[in-house]
């Protein structure tokens, strides 16, 4: 059975091996890609979780999804309470402005990119990793969205409106067309680098490097243009998990690579208001439909996948397995959502 | 003879060929008879002070008397941008820096301005090809810095030109093509063509307000920014002789640089002298080079007069003419005239 729970500093070797299975195939992830830096991401989180850390002021959560077989650490995936964690959280807003001339009889669209700290705050779902093998399946659905049921469960201390991020194209010689055509000029770098920094260092950089005006989309190259808001491919089980969660892409898109952010009102989330809070009664039965199953709060939360019955009574029968990897007793409080 | 006089109605067919033969890139003066008599009757208006000196447009005919025709013209807004909104792009530099990352990149950036607003432009010169030889040219755009220097007061204090930008033989601007044009619907000479006859509107309703940052630009379109069609290098030279310098503007279609110069700084204006007319009637020999020739101007503000005469006329305290050039000049025995040299010579000379 699949497993999601927070990380714990035991997990920091099975999430560098990760790191290491992603390198053939890679996809920008805002999970840094040192040991360090996961060191350090795991012991946010860990404190965040243990109440050291108020939830106004953002807890940067990272999860894992683990093979309860093996202990396999085969997926992480992370939320940040408060996107920016305190500093600003960069964007550009894709946005128009009508240029027409009455005398000339012209009226032309011109589209517009205006750096933007506007998504500052809001809830933000990052560090999403996943073994490639098992992109599009049950586990890769349970990793992304236990996060929602982890809002879900604990709604109080995230935003009304969440956000995600996702890579932008990168083409396999490793051009990034909207880096190449515009960040490159003001961050005298290459993208893995910028990426690599973004990752691991405060972004008081990019405050530093990134043109402060507005960009005219028509004077990037046309590679570019074809590149704003669009996921990388494979981003895209990503995208159309979110899609379906509710998620849309809005005017944001990611300074970087010019990749789409996903916006969506945290109530409005499949997740969030098909989920129902009911009592966890162990059961043989084998049928039922498949369902997310979380149980606990704080580092005390589990989620798994298992057949679950519902009964009419505000308790649902789940086979003593799932009950067994959640490690709660029968009675137990759970939030049950439809996979 | 060749006598600089102020532009009349009569002069509106030679202006309008000149025009036509000039093409594409002369956006002061366009060819348009509408719009060239227009520009004839303020020239009018100006020289008859039927409307205030500061707000006028002088233009400057070179006259072939023997022809009865007029060869060439240059002039003088008094101020430019009261009207309509005058733009120029400012090339400025923009730094971004980060000591963490030990990187510092500095990014050449266009600015939207309306910096020349209230100032002085000398513009429209235009010169029969028949005519470029002998110093005419000299002749023609030199005698208004006499007639700035005569009637500063009417003038700013600095004065500035724009220079033609680059483009190739079929009229098209590298700048235009990869800025301007994403932003109109238009070719660059009908862009162009609409700033000439006075329609500046539509550039601040389309032109991009945001400012551009160069590297963004492709290569061809960078390069041209600030730099000045070859037809246009021997105009530049001469204004960088008189003391003009690149001010930082450039023109928002073409990139044509603009220059800039003090009127005191200007070199005719420093160089210049008053003599008092001595009228002879000994001939002189009159076929001299440029270098032995010097620009007399007649100081009168409505019935300007300049023209070139031996340097060997001169005297300390006067200068001979002949009645010829005395009539031609408007001048009499006593007047005083203002006087510089034609052409400097070359420095081997010296």
């Amino acid at each position: 059975m699949w497993l999601v729970r927070p990380a714990t500093h035991d997990d920091l070797d099975g999430i560098l091996g990760l790191l290491q299975l992603a390198q053939a195939n890679p996809v920008s992830s805002t999970l840094p890609a040192t040991a360090e830096g996961v060191s350090e991401k795991i012991a946010q989180s860990v404190q965040a979780l243990s109440g050291a850390v108020n939830p106004d002021a953002g807890q940067r959560l990272l999860f894992v999804l683990q093979a309860s077989d093996t202990g396999a650490i085969r997926g992480v995936a992370g939320i940040d309470g408060r996107a920016g964690n305190g500093q600003p959280f960069y964007n550009y807003r894709q946005d128009s402005l009508i240029h027409a001339s009455h005398a000339l009889g012209i009226s032309r669209r011109v589209q517009v990119l205006y750096p933007s700290h506007s998504l500052t705050g809001l809830t933000l779902l990052c560090a999403f990793l996943i073994d490639p093998d098992l992109v599009g399946t049950d586990a890769f659905e349970l990793l992304s969205r236990a996060r929602l049921l982890f809002i879900a469960s604990h709604r109080s201390w995230f935003t009304d409106e969440t956000v995600v991020e996702l890579a932008g194209v990168k083409h396999d010689s490793g051009a990034v067309p909207f880096w190449d055509s515009l960040g490159r000029h003001f961050f005298n770098m290459d993208f893995d680098t910028a990426d690599g920094h973004s990752g691991a260092l405060s972004k008081t950089f990019i405050a530093e490097l990134m043109p402060p005006n507005p960009i005219y989309v028509t004077l990037l190259t046309e590679d570019a243009q074809q590149a704003l808001g669009v996921p990388h491919d494979r981003a895209r089980p990503s995208f159309e998990l979110l899609q379906r969660e509710g998620f849309q892409c809005g005017e944001y898109i990611d300074v970087f690579d010019g990749g789409p952010v996903l916006e969506a009102r945290t109530n409005a989330l499949k997740s969030v208001i098909t989920s129902h809070r009911k009592a966890l009664r162990a059961s043989e039965r084998e049928d039922g439909d498949l369902c997310l199953l979380a149980t606990g709060t704080g580092a005390a939360f589990r989620c798994t996948l298992a057949k679950v019955v519902d009964t009419l009574d505000d308790a649902i029968q789940a086979p003593l397995a799932a009950l067994n990897v959640l490690g709660c007793q029968s009675g137990a409080d759970a939030w049950v959502t439809p996979l | 003879m060749l006598v600089i006089r102020p532009l009349q109605m009569t002069d509106l067919d030679d202006l309008y060929q000149m025009a036509a033969e000039a093409g594409k890139g002369l956006t002061s003066l366009p060819a348009d008879r509408e719009l060239l008599e227009r520009k004839i009757q303020q020239t009018r208006a100006t020289f008859e002070q039927d409307c205030a000196p500061e707000a006028g447009l002088y233009l400057f005919a070179l006259d072939d008397t023997e022809q009865g025709r007029c060869v060439g013209v240059s002039g003088i807004q008094a101020r430019v941008g009261l009207d309509e909104v005058f733009y120029n792009y400012r090339l400025s530099n923009m730094v971004n820096a980060s000591k963490e990352l030990g990187v510092h990149v500095q990014t050449p950036t266009l600015h939207l301005t309306n910096d020349m607003t209230a100032t002085t432009e000398i513009c429209s010169l235009l010169l029969s090809a028949a005519y470029r030889k002998g110093g005419n040219g000299l002749l023609l755009s030199r005698c208004r810095f006499m007639y700035l220097d005569d009637f500063r007061s009417y003038f700013s204090d600095k004065v500035f030109a724009e220079m033609r930008g680059v483009s190739d033989a079929q009229g098209r601007s590298p700048l235009w093509d990869a800025l301007g044009s994403r932003f109109f619907d238009m070719e660059f000479g009908e862009a162009d063509y609409l700033t000439g006859v006075g329609g500046t509107s539509f550039i601040a309703e389309l032109m991009p307000k945001y400012p551009i940052y160069i590297p963004l630009l492709p290569a061809a379109a960078r390069a041209v920014i600030g730099q000045v069609h070859e037809n246009t290098v021997p105009a530049l030279n001469m204004l960088q002789a008189e003391g003009f310098n690149f001010n930082g503007l450039v023109d928002v279609f073409d990139g044509g640089p603009v220059v800039e110069a003090f009127v005191r700084n200007i070199r005719t204006v420093r160089d210049s002298m008053n003599r008092h007319v001595l009228i002879r009637h000994r001939p002189v020999n009159v076929d001299v080079p440029p270098e032995d020739r010097v620009m007399v101007a007649n100081r009168s503000f409505g019935e300007f007069r300049v023209t070139t005469v031996p340097a060997a006329c001169l005297s300390p305290d006067t200068i001979s003419l002949s009645q010829e050039i005395a009539d031609q000049l408007r001048v009499e025995s006593g007047d005083s005239v203002r006087l510089v040299r034609l052409k400097e010579r070359a420095r081997a000379d010296r």
